[in-house]
C-alpha cells in the first residue's frame, strides 16, 4: 500500500497507472450516477414539507461536501509539496483548484434554486452561505495568485500557502451550523441517524449521488493531472516514446 | 423496488410546481459533468498535437533533410 502511494508521487507512474484505471472509475461513476439521479428524481417519494422542491438535495449535499472536501486534500497536497517539494503534489494541487471552483458554484446555485422554494429567497448572508461564498472566492483567487507570477516555482508556493491558510475557512464552513444562528440547517434530514423519521427512499438515493459525485470528481481530476504531467514531463524519454507511439497509431488509422 | 412518484410524463416534468428550480438544478450538475470530462480531453489532444509537431521538427533539424524537403529548402 505505501508502495502504491509512493509510485503515485513518480509522474510517470501516475500516468501510465491511471490509463487502465480510467475505463473503470468511468463504469462505476456512470452506474452510481444514472441509479442515484433517476431514482432521487423519479422514485423517492416527495417530502411532506417540501414537496418535490427537496429532489435538489442530491445534488446540493454531494457538491457541497465535495467542495470543502477538494479543498482539504488541496491542503494536503500543498503541504507534501511544501515539504517534500514532490513536483508530483502540486500537479495534482493545480487540476483540483478549477474542479474545487465548480463545485463550489454548483453548491450555491443549487443551494439558491433549493433556498427560493422553501426559504422564500435566493439569497442570505447567513454564516454558511457566506463562508462558503468566501471559499468560491479562494478558489477563484488561487487561480489568479498561480497566474500572476512569472515563475511556476513561485507561482507554486503561493497558491500552497494560500491553500494551507484556506482551511480555516472550511472549518468555519463546516461548524458555521452550531457557531451561529443559521437560517441553513444542520446536517439533518439525510443523515443515517434519522433513518426513524425518514424513509430510506428519501435518503437512499443520496448515497449513490454521493459516490458519484465523489467518483466524478476523481476522474476529472486524473484526466486534468495527466495533462499537466505531460506538459511538465514533455522533455522525458517516456513522453517521446508515447507521443511516438500515438503518432504510429494515427498512421495506421489513416 | 420504490414506485414511480409520479402520474404520467407531464406530472413529472411539473416537479409538483418547482420544474423551474429542480430542473435547473440537474441542468447545471449536467453541464459541469459534460464541460469536465470533455474539456480535459481536448486540452490533451491539443497538448499532445502540439508535442508531436515539435518532436518532428527537432528530429527533421538533427538529420540532414532528404528527398522533396532538400529539394524544395533549395
Amino acid at each position: 500500500m505505501l508502495q502504491w502511494l509512493y509510485k503515485l508521487g513518480s509522474p510517470r507512474h501516475f500516468y501510465e497507472m491511471t490509463t487502465g484505471f480510467i475505463p473503470w472509475l468511468s463504469g462505476i461513476t456512470f452506474f452510481l450516477l444514472i441509479v442515484g439521479v433517476v431514482w432521487g428524481l423519479a422514485f423517492s417519494p416527495p417530502d411532506y414539507q417540501m414537496g418535490d422542491n427537496y429532489r435538489i438535495i442530491y445534488i446540493h449535499v454531494p457538491t457541497a461536501i465535495g467542495a470543502m472536501g477538494a479543498f482539504m486534500m488541496l491542503a494536503c497536497m500543498a503541504a507534501m509539496y511544501m515539504i517534500w517539494n514532490l513536483k508530483m503534489a502540486d500537479m495534482v494541487a493545480r487540476s483540483i483548484v478549477p474542479l474545487g471552483a465548480w463545485l463550489c458554484v454548483l453548491c450555491l446555485l443549487t443551494g439558491s434554486l433549493w433556498g427560493k422554494p422553501t426559504w422564500g429567497t435566493y439569497w442570505i448572508w447567513d454564516a454558511r452561505l457566506t463562508s462558503t461564498l468566501i471559499l468560491l472566492f479562494i478558489y477563484v483567487g488561487m487561480m489568479a495568485l498561480r497566474n500572476a507570477y512569472d515563475s511556476e516555482t513561485a507561482g507554486a508556493k503561493a497558491a500552497s500557502v494560500l491553500a494551507l491558510v484556506g482551511v480555516i475557512n472550511v472549518v468555519i464552513i463546516y461548524k458555521s451550523v452550531e457557531w451561529w444562528n443559521t437560517l441553513h440547517q444542520g446536517a439533518s434530514e439525510l443523515s443515517a441517524s434519522d433513518v426513524g423519521t425518514n424513509p430510506p427512499e428519501i435518503w437512499i438515493p443520496a448515497f449513490f449521488t454521493g459516490f458519484a459525485v465523489i467518483g466524478l470528481f476523481f476522474l476529472m481530476l486524473i484526466l486534468r493531472t495527466r495533462n499537466e504531467i505531460l506538459r511538465s514531463e514533455q522533455r522525458t524519454q517516456w513522453v517521446q516514446d508515447l507521443l511516438k507511439q500515438e503518432l504510429e497509431e494515427v498512421a495506421t488509422d489513416a | 423496488m420504490p414506485d414511480f412518484q409520479f402520474e404520467g410524463l407531464a406530472d413529472f416534468l411539473a416537479m409538483g410546481g418547482d420544474a423551474l428550480f429542480v430542473w435547473s438544478s440537474y441542468f447545471v450538475f449536467a453541464l459541469f459533468i459534460g464541460w469536465n470530462l470533455i474539456q480535459p480531453r481536448l486540452q490533451r489532444r491539443k497538448i499532445i498535437k502540439l508535442l508531436q509537431a515539435r518532436m518532428q521538427r527537432e528530429a527533421g533539424l538533427q538529420q540532414p533533410m532528404s528527398g522533396q524537403a532538400s529539394r524544395i529548402a533549395g
